[in-house]
């Protein structure tokens, strides 16, 4: 298909070829540009046994510009605002063009098993886990339960 | 979806606020207009060059107080407005927001001229007002309807952004001020509002997500059941509106939970608003919505299973109706067989129809990711938030050339001509006119558009069945533009940019269609002089009048094979530059010369080395860069690090 680059195709063909655990990417069929997420929260942390949907969109400029991603699931976290929007370094000013689409799905993950609550963008979030951490995880916990268990 | 246009806004903003604070107001006040044009860019654009123009400067310049000064004297009302957006958006700052806020909202309430017509008495939480439901519902109508006027009417860079947006914005972020505005909507939002359903799409694309229980709440204040669909007759205005949120709330919420939205109840109630004696504007968005709850595969399967193809086959039948409304539903009927619902036995449209003679069409190859074109390329429609475009595949340099298109519906399309160095900014909300090399004509706010800017022309809005013409004459270097055969004064502004090489292109906003007449049938209203058609002069191979279904594209994507010493960016051209002096390889020329620091260890490249031993690209450190001694020394110290490494 003229007007997809190659290196969408490449990443497509190898996100189908050989999957990443706990993690899945399927093009949207109207948009190829566009992705729909699932991460399996990661073992051992307040997110574990949530399923937790992201949408990722590869903009114009990609690989020269970073994907957009957001959470479209409900999340109770430091990083994720309420809106769903990540702050993560590498989403920003940190991108290279040698990231690819797995490598910040494993980031995004990785954001899961360990929250920076230094590096806030959800702030009353980032408060409470700093001040009372054991609270801030019981409650990502609650979240977890009711927006992202697999209801069906 | 949707990455919406509001999408990228909203990334865009944390972007410049994370690395311009300064320039802040300029920015929020650009990504109102963005807003309030709604996807037709204009004005945004202008505003955007110029701010990252400004962040540029600063960066190398290290001059922060220049970047402030601009955006203080350039607009002189904005420091209240912004920080009302930063208050809601940003959570970057959100606690001095907060504490601004309280300060902030009565300024901006009395700088806003909005605020006289929007209701003084709503204090700032909706759950602590004590008014009556009454009184709180009128409220939020008002403010609905309000939105909707004002959104019109907003073109123009200076104007205020709209308060009532920003309101109901505001109620929405509780899960109980969401049911209100959506119940406002579905209230109020007039039928004949050539923008009223894609209001509705803006409006809940930019409000928080509602979680699974507020969804079924509306469902049973609603009172969604079959049964439900047969006031749809007397009640037209409420039922498309219901059939337009039930979408897009699809949409939004595509995944698991879509899945547990779509219950049989809402099936069965869309279902039978496909009945063709329904008010086609209401089977219209009930088809659209069941399109997006379809999104979800799972749910593409139980809509399947309870018969959509049965219903789709006669309303797909409509297609060439001359009946608009009609047209419409059997356009989207037709769509939707061909690339959502299969039937088993039912050939896809492009396999069948009779293409002889057609020698122009619009480009499925030239066109932003969400556009629907017909099977015969000729006509085209969006479904989406974004601001759809596409380009038709035959581009004239020399000679007069005059095209018509047939509004179907009469909401903002933005259609004239576009070279190929045009870009299709679709989720920027960027289309024809939106740059230097594109020149368009809308017909709904009654504007020209260059440039990215407006200015206003004498026809009147165009109505639905509105024939537009659009007249290219190469030779004395200009444009005309008629509707129904009045002719507006020649217009030659985009000549200062592009003198060849133009394609009739056109956008889309949401749920927009019309229909092009490139020369295949006799024009309605001919240009007095002589001129030429696309369809006499051009020529296509049935290969390339193929216009395929997206599940077949697909299939082409994943048999498509990629080179092993491809670029390891791009996977396009052949890899042969390695960075000096980290020593990484497998670039291309052309994603080497884009990049400052290695993309596998950050570090700057000082040399870009051919497979050949030649160089690409300007050296740091060569004679010609005026800052010779500062890189030299970072090249010292780039040197030492490795070597210690």
């Amino acid at each position: 298909m003229a007007g997809l680059p190659r290196r969408i195709i490449k990443e497509t063909q190898r996100l189908n070829s050989e999957p990443v655990p706990g993690i899945s990417a399927i093009p949207d069929e109207m948009n190829c540009r566009l992705f729909m997420v699932t991460i399996d929260g990661p073992k051992d942390s307040p997110f574990e046994k949530g399923i937790f949907n992201l949408e990722l969109f590869l903009p114009e400029e990609y690989p020269m510009a970073a994907p957009k991603v957001r959470f479209m699931t409900k999340i109770y976290h430091p990083n994720v605002d309420k809106l769903g929007r990540i702050c993560l370094d590498i989403l920003k000013d940190k991108w290279s063009p040698a990231l690819q689409i797995r490598t910040v799905l494993l980031s995004i993950q990785a954001l899961l098993s360990a929250p920076n609550p230094d590096d806030p963008l959800a702030n009353d979030v980032a408060e409470k886990w700093k001040e009372n951490e054991a609270g801030a995880i019981k409650m990502a916990k609650e979240w977890t339960l009711k927006y992202a268990s697999a209801k069906r | 979806m949707i990455v919406s246009a509001w999408y990228s806004y909203i990334v865009l903003r944390e972007t410049v606020v994370r690395k311009w604070p300064y320039i802040g107001p300029a920015i929020y006040r650009f990504l109102w207009h963005c807003i309030n044009t709604m996807g037709n860019s204009c004005i945004s654009k202008d505003h955007r060059r110029r701010t990252l123009e400004h962040g540029g400067t600063t960066a190398s310049g290290g001059n922060g107080s220049g970047g402030g000064r601009y955006s203080e004297t350039d607009y002189p009302s904005s420091h209240s407005t912004p920080t009302n957006h930063n208050s809601e958006q940003s959570g970057q700052s959100l606690n001095e927001n907060r504490q601004a806020r309280a300060q902030v909202t009565p300024l901006y309430m009395l700088a806003s001229r909005d605020m006289a017509a929007a209701q003084p008495t709503f204090t700032s939480d909706i759950s602590h007002v004590n008014s009556s439901d009454d009184e709180e519902t009128e409220h939020v109508n008002q403010l609905m309807l309000r939105t909707l006027q004002v959104i019109r009417t907003l073109v123009d860079n200076e104007q205020e952004p709209p308060y009532a947006m920003l309101r109901l914005h505001e109620i929405a972020e509780t899960e109980n001020g969401w049911s209100k505005v959506v119940q406002a909507m579905i209230r109020v939002i007039p039928m004949d509002d050539p923008l009223g359903p894609a209001v509705i799409t803006l409006l809940i694309d930019e409000c928080p997500l509602p979680t699974m229980e507020t969804v079924q709440r509306l469902y049973k204040a609603l009172g969604i059941s079959a049964h439900l669909a047969s006031e749809a007759k007397c009640k037209p205005q409420r039922h498309r509106n219901i059939a337009a949120v039930l979408g897009c709330i699809a949409e939004k919420l595509a995944g698991p939970k879509s899945v547990s939205l779509l219950v049989p109840e809402i099936i069965e109630y869309l279902f039978s608003l496909l009945a063709s004696k329904v008010n086609p504007q209401i089977t219209l968005y009930a088809l659209i919505a069941l399109e997006k709850f379809s999104q979800t595969s799972e749910n593409k399967l139980t809509i399947k299973k309870a018969g959509i193809a049965e219903k789709l086959v006669p309303l797909a039948q409509w297609a060439e109706s001359s009946d608009l409304d009609h047209r419409q539903v059997g356009f989207c009927a037709r769509w939707c067989l061909d690339n959502v619902f299969f039937v088993q036995g039912r050939s896809l449209t492009y396999e069948t129809i009779d293409l002889d003679g057609l020698n122009a069409m619009l480009n499925d190859n030239d066109v932003s990711e969400y556009l629907k074109i017909s099977p015969n390329g000729l006509e085209a429609r969006s479904d989406v938030l974004s601001f759809e475009s596409v380009r038709c595949t035959f581009c004239v340099d020399e000679g007069v050339w005059y095209y018509e298109v047939r509004v179907i519906t009469n909401g903002v399309m933005q259609i004239g001509w576009a070279t190929k160095n045009s870009k299709f900014l679709n989720h920027e909300g960027f289309g024809i006119g939106d740059d230097e090399y594109s020149f368009s004509y809308d017909g709904c706010r009654q504007l020209y558009w260059y440039n990215a800017k407006s200015r206003t022309h004498r026809h009147p809005p165009w109505k639905s069945g509105d024939i537009v013409g659009f007249l290219l004459d190469l030779d004395k270097k200009y444009m005309a533009f008629s509707l129904n055969g009045n002719i507006l004064p020649p217009e030659s502004e985009v000549f200062a940019s592009a003198q060849t090489g133009f394609f009739a292109a056109a956008s889309f906003m949401s749920f927009q269609q019309c229909e092009f007449n490139f020369g295949l049938t006799p024009f309605k209203y001919p240009p007095a002089g002589p001129f030429r058609t696309f369809n006499e002069y051009a020529k296509l191979t049935a290969e390339e009048k193929k216009i395929l279904p997206r599940h077949k594209k697909m299939e082409l994507i994943h048999q498509m094979s990629i080179s092993e010493t491809a670029c390891s960016l791009c996977f396009d051209k052949e890899a042969s530059v390695t960075f000096r002096p980290c020593g990484h390889g497998g670039f291309c020329p052309d994603c080497a010369i884009q990049l400052e620091q290695c993309p596998l260890c950050r570090t700057i490249i000082m040399q870009r080395l051919r497979s050949d031993s030649s160089t690409i690209g300007v050296e740091p450190g060569s004679t010609s860069n005026p800052n010779n001694n500062a890189v030299s020394v970072e090249e010292t110290e780039e040197e030492l690090e490795e070597e210690d490494s």
